[in-house]
């Protein structure tokens, strides 16, 4: 496909003038005409039933136009169980749990406000760990968890607290370890971060008093999930919603959903046509918005002398705080391919979503991987040392490699695993001699993509020539912009300055399920080719009468149709158009794009025979050293090789890698959301929460692997979740590498370090 | 209380009626409607919101209105030299400095004011200046490259300049 005109090129983000002048109206940059400015108060109790709460002084103070709780606004939402109430109702199940809120004609008004409301709590037992929360006789964190209404995919078990329970059943792991020569078993803990985007969460809504009809201005990554959310809590038809995406300062998965929505539509039903603004500031947005979820994990695997893989155990507890949110699906799709992109006869999975009352835990960036890969990808090390194999030549023999039959029962293809493998490890010299004192390591990973799902796209043609993409993917500095840009102007053929993508607004946008799970570029990729092609063809037939020409004998280039022999007999759209259509009229192109799914996934085997779309491949290698006076750990480089299929953008694939294993360095080294034994979170600040810094980032070596997959637009799979999914559990090999001990706790502080350091000695 | 603040913001005359508790950053985005500048803590910990005051950078976070009084501020708005970006701009367009964005206005200004004090800096250097500016999507690493490729070019200028002059 050399023959690409704008797709494959390095082309120059489009959306960029905007950010660098400092127009870009992000949503938390919105100020809406008579808008007034709602404020939050938060549950103060980890686990408690409300026994009162008293609005009355809030409500007759002055400049305040509304105060409620959840009894003004008794609604519930979720994705997959719905048990999420807009304020609380009854209880209140961590601290930071939106109780009340006030609308008022400034911020501060509505913070004196905030004062003079009065709640009254009755405490109940509270849960901090996953595995306390489950054990036999533990207060249920939500007693109508029977009654709430729920997905079909969603599996009790006989434990409290569990809102989802995944398995995965292959062979016999029992007679797997017969078969061994080896087991090992191991115990691995992810904390809780958080995605701390830089842009802090606002939602603005406002009802209409005639219509009734609800409008919604917030940076969600997913406007048409969370219009059926809304319209399913208010019981109101989608007509009657709207959402307005404003650009969105980062997210990482913790814009999805429903979160400040639902506190600016409680208050905007009651100010009689006045819309409402709700802002969180950092220290709310680190108590009371989202988290990633903290897992334990559990692994015994056996192998042969050889290297081979026999058998792999697994059970991982995945703490989803308050409420279920996405902790269903995150169970699902980290814990399947949790035991590693490996070829293993026998493989027994359980994965156990489990409330406790701390912040909700939702989709971050990975998805489920990460957790899994700090554990299963160090527990490959641990492993090969005790094999006394290379961790490379180990993993070479056991990975996934084109036509292997995954464990849960899909044939794979497109699987650029092992190019990862070679080339991240030899871009840090990988098995060449080292200093003393410095560790190398590596960690691969395969990541599935949300399936089944669609995405619709239109492309507009003007007289003017200009092209305008009508794409439900949200911007939210992945760069999809520039990649759905490129791609109409590659098959429309006209220079991408030509190419502008339309404001994201559901009453003009067509559907799109969601900018997760590095889904954009293959689905809506395939969507924007799709209505690109279509808007073409019918160019190139309005040509053939225009040019009196047969469609073979025509040829759409650089913005012209014109005939294959004669180059001088041309028109362009513009002027087709207005010949054609008239000299306002617009030409559309529409596609629709849905990945087919074979079975779906069997709720008690966990098998599937496409549970994805596609795969996403990684490898990422990582060379450090440990300071043995304090325990810090030096990163020197890491690489990074990840299999996009075919790079749309290698710029913006570059841009992601790096971005991604910034984060995953992060949560490596330092990230971890302290939570005390009452609940609250002790480090809600940048400062104490030490997110990474110009000055934590090593040498990073970005490479592009593409091993192409035919469904996909050129090739594309899709990039940007994998990014930071292998980063610790390399860091973690390469410092067990150089200090010769194992930290099997996540982040690598220098204090545990320093323990295992001590450990080490005393043996 | 409020009470009228007189001074320039991006070469032009203003005048306010704020509190002088209010912060320079929501004068700014809240009163003023300037939204360029951008918050991210709050509270003098991310950089986002860093301006230039009397020719320093700030963060807008933590000046209070009251202090502004025939002061000269200087937001993202005011980079841009006529039509032309400023190459510190233009540096981070051409290397893909920005990714959500968000981040940007902020490290823009901290970096013009780096690079004009040290117009030929060391990676290092340009990584420990920049260390109080957080981003959370690019890594920092095309910032670090735009940052020298933008003093690159305003070296190649300040040496033109002494040739014409
Ligand atoms: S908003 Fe001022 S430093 Fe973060
Ligand atoms: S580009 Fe998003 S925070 Fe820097």
């Amino acid at each position: 496909m050399d023959d690409l005109n704008v797709v494959g090129h390095p082309v120059t983000r489009v959306d960029v003038d905007e950010k660098v002048t400092g127009t870009a109206t992000y949503g938390y940059d919105l100020v809406l005409p008579d808008m007034l400015h709602g404020k939050v108060l938060f549950s103060t109790r980890a686990h408690a039933r409300i026994v009162s709460i008293d609005l009355e002084k809030a409500r007759r103070h002055p400049g305040v136009v509304a105060a409620i709780s959840g009894a003004d606004a008794p609604w519930t939402h979720g994705e997959s169980i719905k048990d999420k109430p807009f304020l609380a109702q009854g209880k209140v199940r961590y601290i930071g749990e939106p109780v009340a809120a006030v609308a008022a004609v400034d911020e501060d008004t509505a913070q004196e406000a905030l004062k003079l409301i009065a709640v009254e709590y009755e405490d109940l037992p509270a849960y901090f760990t996953p595995e306390d929360a489950c054990q036999p006789g533990a207060t249920a964190i939500h007693e109508e968890f029977e009654d709430y209404r729920k997905a079909p995919f969603i599996v009790g078990a006989p434990m409290p607290n569990v809102c989802e329970h995944f398995k995965l059943r292959t062979g016999d792991t029992a007679e797997g370890f017969r078969q061994s020569d080896m087991v090992l078993e191991e115990k691995y803990y992810v904390p809780i971060i958080q995605h701390a985007a830089m842009e802090p969460h606002s939602a603005h809504a406002q009802v209409d008093p005639e219509s009734g009809r609800v409008t919604i201005w917030v940076a969600n990554d997913a406007p048409f999930r969370a219009l059926t959310e809304v319209s399913e809590a208010l019981g109101l038809p989608q007509e009657q919603i709207r959402l307005i995406n404003p650009l969105q300062g980062g997210g990482f998965g913790s814009k999805g959903g429903l979160k400040l929505e639902p506190i600016a539509m409680g208050l905007a039903f009651q100010t009689n046509g006045r819309p409402v603004r709700v802002k969180f500031n950092r220290e709310e947005t680190f108590i009371s918005t989202l988290v990633r979820h903290e897992a334990t994990v559990h692994i015994k695997s056996g192998v042969k002398k050889d290297g081979t893989l026999t058998a792999r155990h697994m059970t991982l507890y995945w703490g989803g705080g308050a409420y279920a949110e996405k902790s269903p699906t995150v169970c699902i799709r980290g814990s399947l391919p949790s035991p590693g992109p490996y070829r293993i006869p026998h493989v027994h999975v359980d994965g156990y979503a489990v409330y406790t009352n701390k912040p909700v835990a939702g989709a971050f960036r990975g998805y489920g991987i990460p957790q899994g890969a700090w554990a299963t990808e160090q527990h490959m090390d641990e492993l090969a040392r005790r094999l006394a194999m290379d961790p490379l030549e180990f993993r070479l023999k056991n990975v996934f490699v084109d036509g292997d039959m995954a464990y849960w029962g899909e044939q794979l293809h497109s699987v650029g695993l092992t190019e990862t493998l070679t080339k991240a490890a030899e871009a840090i010299d990988w098995g060449k001699p080292k200093p003393a004192g410095v560790g190398r390591g590596l960690a691969c990973i395969s990541k599935p993509t949300r399936s089944p799902t669609t995405s619709k796209a239109g492309v507009l043609v003007d007289a003017d020539n200009r092209v305008t993409v009508l794409a439900g993917t949200v911007e939210i500095g992945q760069g999809s912009n520039t990649i759905l840009s490129q791609v109409a102007a590659e098959e429309l053929r006209v220079p991408i300055e030509q190419v502008q993508v339309a404001p994201l607004d559901t009453d003009a946008i067509p559907f799109d399920a969601s900018t997760t799970s590095s889904r954009s570029t293959y689905h809506m990729g395939n969507a924007v080719r799709g209505a690109a092609i279509h808007a073409r063809e019918q160019l190139l037939e309005m040509a053939g009468h225009a040019l009196e020409g047969k469609q073979e004998e025509l040829v759409a280039a650089g913005g012209r149709v014109h005939l294959k022999d004669n180059e001088d007999m041309a028109l362009t759209y513009g002027e087709l158009i207005r010949r054609r259509l008239g000299a306002d009229a617009v030409l559309r192109g529409d596609a629709s794009y849905t990945y087919e799914i074979g079975k779906d996934l069997d709720l008690e085997t966990g098998h599937s025979d496409h549970a994805s779309a596609f795969y996403m491949y990684a490898t990422q290698a990582a060379e450090a050293s440990v300071d043995e006076e304090t325990g810090r750990v030096r990163l020197h480089r890491v690489s990074a090789a990840h299999d996009v299929g075919k790079a749309i953008n290698p710029l913006n694939c570059v841009a992601q890698i790096e971005g991604g294993v910034a984060q995953g360095i992060g949560s490596a080294l330092h990230e971890n959301l302290v939570i005390d034994e009452n609940g609250k979170v002790r480090n809600p600040s940048f400062l104490d929460y030490h997110l990474v810094t110009s000055l934590d980032v090593p040498e990073i070596i970005p490479i592009v692997v593409e091993c192409a997959e035919p469904e996909g637009p050129y090739g594309a799979k899709g990039l940007g979740e994998p990014g930071l999914a292998p980063t610790p559990a390399a860091i973690g090999n390469a410092v067990a590498d150089a200090i010769k001990s194992r930290i099997r706790d996540l982040p690598l502080t220098p204090e545990r370090v320093f323990r295992a350091l001590e450990e080490r000695d005393r043996k | 209380m409020s009470q009228p603040i007189e001074f320039t913001l991006n070469g032009r005359a203003t005048s306010v009626d704020a509190p002088a508790h209010r912060l320079l950053l929501d004068l700014l985005r809240d009163e003023i409607g300037v939204t360029g500048t951008k918050e991210g803590c709050g509270t003098g910990d991310c950089g986002a919101c860093t301006v230039y005051l009397n020719g320093k950078p700030v963060n807008s976070c933590l000046v209070l209105t009251g202090e502004l009084a025939g002061a000269d501020v200087v937001t993202i708005e005011g980079l841009k030299e006529g039509d032309a970006y400023h190459p510190i701009q233009a540096a981070f367009i051409e290397d893909g400095g920005a990714q959500c964005g968000y981040c940007t206005p902020g490290m823009l200004m901290m970096a013009k004011s780096f690079l004009e004090e040290n117009p030929d800096p060391t990676d290092d250097e340009i990584r420990f200046a920049l260390s109080g500016n957080l981003c959370r999507c690019t890594g920092y690493v095309k910032i670090v490259e735009a940052v020298q490729d933008a003093a690159a070019e305003l070296r190649r200028r300040a040496a033109e300049g002494r040739n014409n002059g």
